[in-house]
């Protein structure tokens, strides 16, 4: 209840709620202090830093709230999800609309699409990224660098603009609803950033460790395979993990280019709206399941994931 | 029998560099095409040779003028105000320092949440009668009934609303991106600073920023990309009503060819888009960037 409480206060201004922390005005109190502060950014006085947490906790509830509200909402009863007014809280605790979304015909099926399209689409994105970005950082050729700028272009092409042509190829080369077509489509995506996301890993390898390989007499592919990618496995981690959320969380392309057989599961959620109109319950309980395991990665996998999203953007 | 370096280094980048050809560029170089030929939907049917008419139809167009500067608007609210909160979260994190190191964790969870949840979850708050977001305001006495503001389904305010996900998703990347470069800032620049009585705001805009200038660039451009193809969370909330007020670039091309079946002329209009994005694009980095001044 202190909850609601909390967002009313300050709800509808989240953006204030929010940008105040721009006043590390609050890092300096306002009367004139000319002291040493010695921890750099850290905010000195007391009263200072209970303000700054009361900020912290304010966003917390605001970034945190919409996602603890949809899990409350799938605990509800489908009749309670649209009761007006909605309650913050189920009045009582059901699983019925996981059980109602969970046995819809095609949603099983639609998780296990959207687990084997990420799975080979990540495992291509790998397989083709890890030795194209190794050329274009060892080896520094005028190749290499248009290569990489045209990498970098890909990432630009709205989906809308390639997904139709593409989808029309599958269909040319008879893969249309098949996971293998979505896959490829996904990869589409996913391979230009893992090239960039390889890539800045392999720059951090130093030359000499392949230089020592060869001299002891392994081949330069050689060389790769037992010394650098051992080296990089932990970039190559977080290639993978991006390549794989970016194929689990893909929506345009899956509508696009699956029918029946090959649905995943964000298109399902979506064909939820027009079939079966105000069906809030299921909706907010397949929601729900889809999103968990990634969020419980997420918390897993932290530190590897903040390597990848904050690599390049910020180079020392 | 060595082969050279050059040949080596073509022979690991030519299996992706293939990959993109046949399954980006390819596609691209069929738009292109496609946008001068008039197209009967039906598989098989006729295709004509028509010239730039479909570039003519789209610029007579009011849908897709107003297409175009939905999205620019749309864009500049989603980058502006993501890039504030990330901002204002970074110096908070970095002002508290270790103690909120869990906090940050739970803060980035938002990122990993596929947009067409976050649409649906964001439409669920907002939506007429039984969304809670009017209901709070109403209870708080901000609102004289829960109704009073149609966020999806007043045309004049749906597209601001619309923007609320994908804010709302990826105010953790810019968070976690300018967090990772105030890192990077040497304390004894600050503590200098202030011993010299250099106040917040000065710290902030003469000291803090330009330190940041690059990782700004690269944070904005990325986003910027993202937001101006922004398809997934609008289309769940309100697919592009009411009478179009929401319909940006991605949905109008979307629905000009699935719902009009108009290839041809949603051919025209991809080429547009993607000669937009590219050049806006490069006048965005080579503008912030100044290569040669910050590497």
């Amino acid at each position: 209840m202190h909850v609601a409480e909390r967002i009313e206060h300050d709800g509808g201004t989240p953006a204030k709620a929010a940008t105040a922390p721009s006043a590390p005005a609050a890092v300096i109190p306002l009367r004139k202090r000319r002291g040493v502060n010695r921890e750099g950014l850290e905010a000195g006085r007391r009263s200072t830093r209970t303000l700054l947490w009361i900020l912290l906790a304010a966003a917390m509830v605001l970034y945190g709230f919409p996602f603890l509200y949809l899990l409350f909402t799938s605990f509800k009863t489908p009749i309670d999800t649209i009761a007006v007014p909605p309650t913050i809280l189920p009045r009582e605790w059901t699983l019925e609309n996981y059980t109602n979304a969970l046995g819809r015909s095609g949603v099983l099926a639609s998780f296990i699409n959207s687990v084997q399209t990420a799975i080979i689409s990540t495992v291509l994105s790998l397989v083709l990224a890890v030795p194209a970005a190794y050329g274009i950082t060892r080896y520094k050729t005028l190749s290499g660098r248009i290569f990489i700028m045209a990498a970098l272009v890909t990432r630009m092409v709205p989906p809308v603009a390639i997904g139709i042509p593409l989808a029309s190829m599958m269909a040319s080369m008879g893969l249309s609803d098949t996971p293998i077509a979505l896959s490829i489509a996904h990869t589409t995506i996913s391979l230009p950033l893992s090239i960039w996301l390889m890539a800045s890993f392999f720059e951090a390898v130093p030359g000499d460790l392949e230089e020592a390989a060869t001299v002891d007499g392994c081949s330069r592919l050689g060389a790769l395979w037992r010394v650098v990618i051992p080296v990089v496995s932990g970039g190559i981690a977080v290639t993978a993990i991006f390549a794989f959320l970016a194929s689990w969380n893909e929506f345009l392309f899956a509508l696009l280019m699956t029918a029946i057989r090959s649905q995943t599961t964000p298109v399902v959620i979506a064909n939820f709206q027009t079939q079966f109109g105000l069906d809030w319950g299921s909706m907010t309980a397949l929601a729900a399941v889809y999103s968990i395991p990634v969020i419980l990665l997420t918390l897993l996998l932290q530190r590897k994931i903040v390597a990848g999203m904050t690599l390049g953007a910020v180079k020392g | 029998m060595r082969i050279s370096d050059r040949r080596f280094a073509l022979f690991l980048m030519t299996p992706a560099a293939l990959f993109l050809a046949v399954f980006v560029a390819f596609p691209l170089f069929r738009l292109v095409a496609d946008s001068f030929f008039k197209i009967s939907p039906i598989a098989g049917g006729p295709r004509d040779f028509v010239g730039l008419d479909n570039y003519f139809r789209a610029f007579a167009s009011d849908a897709f003028m107003g297409a175009g500067w939905r999205t620019l608007a749309y864009t500049l609210v989603v980058v502006t105000l993501e890039f504030a909160l990330g901002l204002g979260m970074a110096l908070l994190f970095t002002t508290l320092g270790r103690s909120s190191q869990i906090w940050r964790t739970v803060f980035m969870y938002p990122l990993m949440i596929a947009p067409i949840v976050a649409g649906l979850l964001w439409k669920f708050l907002m939506i007429d009668n039984f969304g809670l977001i009017g209901t709070l305001l109403h209870q708080a006495g901000i609102l004289s009934n829960p109704n009073q503001i149609g966020w999806l389904s007043d045309p004049n305010i749906v597209l601001y609303s619309v923007a609320v996900p994908d804010i709302w998703l990826t105010t953790s990347f810019m968070c976690l991106v300018l967090f990772a470069g105030l890192q990077n800032i040497p304390g004894d620049l600050i503590e200098a600073a202030r011993l010299d009585g250099a106040r917040a705001p000065a710290l902030l805009f003469r000291i803090i920023l330009p330190l940041l200038r690059p990782v700004i660039a690269v944070a904005l451009v990325v986003r910027g990309i993202d937001a101006a193809r922004a398809f997934d969370t609008i289309l769940i909330q309100t697919n592009g009503g009411p009478q179009s007020a929401s319909e940006t670039m991605s949905l109008l091309i979307y629905r000009t060819m699935i719902r009009f079946g108009d290839p041809g002329l949603a051919s025209a209009m991809g080429t547009l888009y993607l000669l937009a994005m590219l050049t806006v694009a490069f006048v965005a980095v080579s503008t912030i960037w100044r290569p040669g001044k910050d590497n």
